[in-house]
């Protein structure tokens, strides 16, 4: 491993406010997101700072709490996507033969498949609640990482370490979890990150085009609602209900972005730009 | 039958109570005319067995029974010897310098026994000594020379004239050609086998020169620690060694035209004080089980030849046959493919150096990763001592896995990037689940003081990227060493070190080779190295073993004319 990048630190320091803030969001936030705290559509004040939206909810605690409902879905989505991925890529890579072409078949037939139209569909059909959403971005998203870790799983599975393994009477469980999974530890670190900034912004997306959980406040919903206000711009109100949820899914994406940049850099090249 | 032999047992008494017994049960005969050879390393009993033919051990030392055309000779007094000596059964002594009296003149010597035993007048004696010393290649002035006078070779000569003096019906050579130098022993070989053409007498070579028991004998014994372990035909013996010690003796015999360093069999013979339990060879046999340690082999024929051993003899450890592997070469439409390796079969017998070499392309790593189960053949199967390989699945091949071991060319590709040193040569036992934690960890230190490398914790937690190649396949033998295997795969073991320390693994391989009793595939390019070591070579082209011999035969007289182009190819063949 090379040493991290300054990048990367940046990436970790803001992943690591985000997640400090989404823990302490009780101690942090000044009134529960859902109680009506103040008059609707309040502009920024002492007691809240953000202002309240259309129903008297206060804006910051909806904010700080929304960091929760993110990194949630980053995380499990991100995991989702990568366990799939490395379930499918994995066997194919390891086994070869015909269940590698079964399973590659299937990997470019995903592929090919349009992503937004399908993540709409299924989110229409599944319902609207956060299992469903990190469930359908999941599903959407493995092929990628399936296909990455495929590669690269073949090319370890030819080492010599790795076969003189099998030599000395290792099972496959054993050399996949002894060395296959070290070996490519570093791509799935990175898959995991570039996935959970996917999964950020494809949850924003949904709860924008109103396909999330409407009762799970998130950045996206917040925005949604600020934007379903007519004559939001007309007023300077815009500035302090849609641009920070806006600048906190940015962040929260830019800073996985930086780490997915810092990890791309240990890894194979070739590897990292298919990823792409 | 003329000398029966049978269960002879000489014990010398020692100090205590309980003796030393040279001879242990050997029975053998001899027909008129015959020729038998007895060989074995020295303090086998060979001397022993002759002596106690000729009754020169004290009395009540020699057991069991020696018959001369049907009379029992054991317990016969002195006097009674006397009759048999010279004139039955003559000798020749193992050391000339103490055989010939050095204040008498050699023909008087030679005639004294027609003297006394045949009662001729001292002219009569003179002339046949005469007669004699023709006979054997000396000259009249020799006769009349002193012993120190004469060299070794011609007091062999005098020796062996004194025994052919009385015209005996067995005559016993003990160590004929020791302590001579080529030359005379060729000349007296000649003059030997001349003699023994001229027919009637029974011969008797005892000797640890097997090329001239081979010359001289049509049959052949030989002797381990006070007992017969093989009597076959000298010549299927010696070509077709059945019993392990037989083999062994065979491959550390320096025959001259073998390029090959010597190669000893481990261990030492044993006390004959205190011989161990069981067979008396298995302390050094590479096979033995363990019955080997708590019964004694019987000598039983198996085969047209008697041999002692529980198992029959020596085993095949690892055969292969008709091995197929062909690779398809995609991209291209017309798949193209390539017959690495067709039909590919051999054999490597316990603790053997067998050799596989042939240019590079030739299918030799394909062939060896076959040969270890790392690649499925596409036709033909491997039999690891006696259970097929190719076939064994679950805990039955990883059984079997732990019995063959492969050393590959690449130390760097052999060995995880992520391990530390310690890891590295512990994971086999890891993966076979072997012993403790604690017992694992000092199998990895005696395996990497084997392989000469240090066992401090700061090399223990190095990694791959912190040493240097040759250290990187020391580290290699050493895991593959931890498993104890039967058999080494050497895959081009050195080819990617530097000169020297191509010549210190090898020589390490070797070591460690014979010190384990292993069996050891080395498979290489460069015949003029392998020669050194390899009991065998077996010589691949396109995919095929086209030719298969002993090292010394295929490094001499090569048949196949790609060996002879290999041969042409390898530097320093001096
Ligand atoms: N007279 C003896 N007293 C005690 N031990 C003897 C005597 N002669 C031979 N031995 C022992 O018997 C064993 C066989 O010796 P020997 O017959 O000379 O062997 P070889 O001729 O095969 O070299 C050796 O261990 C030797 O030391
Ligand atoms: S296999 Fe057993 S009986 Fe046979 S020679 Fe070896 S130790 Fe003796
Ligand atoms: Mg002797």
């Amino acid at each position: 491993m090379r040493r991290l990048g300054g990048e990367v630190w940046f990436g970790l320091i803001l992943l690591a406010l985000c997640s400090a803030v989404a823990v302490l969001a009780p101690v942090l936030a000044p009134y529960d997101p859902r109680a009506f705290s103040g008059q609707p559509l309040e502009r920024p004040s002492r007691a809240h700072p953000l202002g309240t939206n259309d129903v008297g909810q206060d804006i910051l605690s909806e904010l700080i709490y929304g960091a929760r409902v993110s990194l949630t879905v980053a995380l499990a989505a991100g995991a989702g996507t990568v366990l799939l991925g490395l379930l499918v890529g994995g066997m194919a890579g390891y086994a070869g033969g015909w269940l590698d072409q079964a399973l590659m078949r299937l990997v470019d037939g995903m592929l090919s498949l349009p992503r937004l139209p399908l993540l709409i569909l299924f989110a229409t059909f599944l319902g609207s609640g956060l299992p469903q959403t990190i469930a359908v971005i999941s599903f959407l998203f493995w092929p990628t990482t399936a296909r990455v870790v495929r590669a690269q799983v073949q090319s370890v599975r030819q080492r010599g370490y790795v076969r003189m393994a099998r030599q000395f009477g290792a099972s496959h469980p054993y050399v996949f979890l002894r060395h296959i999974l070290p070996a490519i530890g570093p791509l799935i670190a990175y898959g995991l990150v570039t996935s959970a900034g996917h999964a950020v912004a494809m949850e924003a997306g949904l709860a924008f085009l109103g396909l999330g959980d409407p009762l799970v406040k998130s950045w996206g919903l917040m925005m949604r609602f600020a934007l379903n206000l007519p004559g939001l711009f007309l007023t300077d109100r815009w500035l302090w209900w849609l641009l920070p949820p806006a600048l906190c899914v940015t962040l929260l994406i830019l800073a996985l972005a930086l780490m997915g940049i810092g990890l791309e850099q240990n890894l194979n090249p070739r590897l990292a730009r298919r990823w792409r | 039958m003329m000398l029966m032999v049978q269960d002879l047992r000489v014990t010398f008494p020692l100090d205590g109570k309980t003796g030393l017994r040279a001879v242990d049960g050997v029975s053998f005969d001899l027909a008129p005319g015959a020729s038998l050879g007895i060989v074995g390393e020295t303090g086998a009993g060979k001397t022993t067995i002759a002596r106690a033919l000729l009754g020169l051990h004290p009395p009540g030392c020699v057991q069991g029974s020696i018959r001369l055309d049907g009379r029992e000779l054991v317990g016969l007094s002195e006097e009674a010897w006397r009759a048999i000596r010279w004139r039955r059964i003559a000798l020749v002594p193992q050391s000339v310098g103490t055989a010939l009296d050095p204040v008498y003149r050699v023909g008087d010597q030679i005639a004294e026994p027609l003297r006394y035993h045949l009662g001729l007048s001292p002219a009569e004696a003179w002339d046949r000594s005469l007669e004699l010393a023709r006979r054997v290649g000396l000259e009249p002035r020799h006769l009349r020379a002193y012993p120190h006078q004469l060299s070794g070779g011609e007091k062999q000569r005098a020796l062996l004239a004194m025994a052919l003096s009385c015209a005996p019906d067995i005559l016993v050579l003990d160590e004929p050609t020791s302590g001579q130098d080529m030359l005379s022993r060729a000349r007296l070989l000649d003059l030997l086998d001349a003699l023994c053409r001229e027919g009637g007498m029974g011969l008797l070579v005892i000797s640890h020169d097997l090329a001239a028991v081979a010359r001289l004998t049509e049959r052949v014994a030989v002797l381990y620690a006070g007992q017969l372990v093989e009597v076959g035909p000298t010549a299927e013996v010696f070509q077709d060694p059945r019993h392990p010690y037989t083999w062994g003796l065979l491959h550390a015999y320096p025959d001259m035209s073998t390029a090959r360093d010597l190669r000893g069999i481990r261990g030492a013979p044993p006390d004959p004080a205190n011989p161990p339990p069981g067979c008396r060879f298995h302390p050094r046999c590479t096979q033995a089980i363990d019955r080997c340690r708590r019964e004694e082999p019987p000598l039983r024929e198996i085969g047209g030849r008697w041999i002692a051993c529980h198992l029959g003899g020596l085993q095949t450890l690892l055969r292969a046959e008709g091995l197929r592997k062909t690779f398809f070469v995609d991209g291209g439409e017309p798949e193209e493919r390539v017959e690495a390796v067709r039909e590919a079969t051999l054999d490597i017998r316990e603790g053997e150096v067998v050799a596989l070499v042939g240019e590079t392309g030739s299918g030799k790593t394909t062939l060896g990763q076959m040969l270890v189960g790392l690649l499925p053949p596409n036709g033909g199967r491997v039999v690891l001592e006696g259970r097929e390989l190719t076939a064994a699945k679950g805990k039955e091949r990883r059984a079997m896995m732990s019995r063959i071991q492969l050393i590959p060319q690449d130390p760097f590709d052999a060995v995880s990037p992520r391990l530390t040193v310690a890891e590295m040569v512990r994971e086999p036992l890891d993966i076979q689940a072997i012993g403790t934690p604690e017992e694992r960890e000092a199998k990895v230190r005696q395996a990497l003081q084997t392989v000469g490398l240090p066992t401090s914790s700061d090399f223990l937690a190095r990694r791959a990227h912190e040493l240097s190649g040759g250290q990187l396949q020391r580290v290699v033998l050493a895991r593959a060493l931890v498993l104890e295997p039967k058999l080494i795969v050497a895959d081009e073991p050195v080819s990617m070190l530097d000169p020297s320390e191509q010549a210190r693994v090898i020589n390490l391989l070797k070591e460690i080779q014979t010190e384990r009793g292993l069996a050891l595939l080395l498979i290489s390019h460069d015949l003029a190295l392998v020669r050194k070591i390899a009991d065998r070579i077996l010589v691949m082209h396109r995919g095929q073993i086209v030719e298969e011999g002993p090292g010394n035969r295929i490094v001499t007289r090569p048949e196949h004319e790609h060996t002879r182009v290999l041969l042409e190819a390898a530097p320093r063949l001096g």
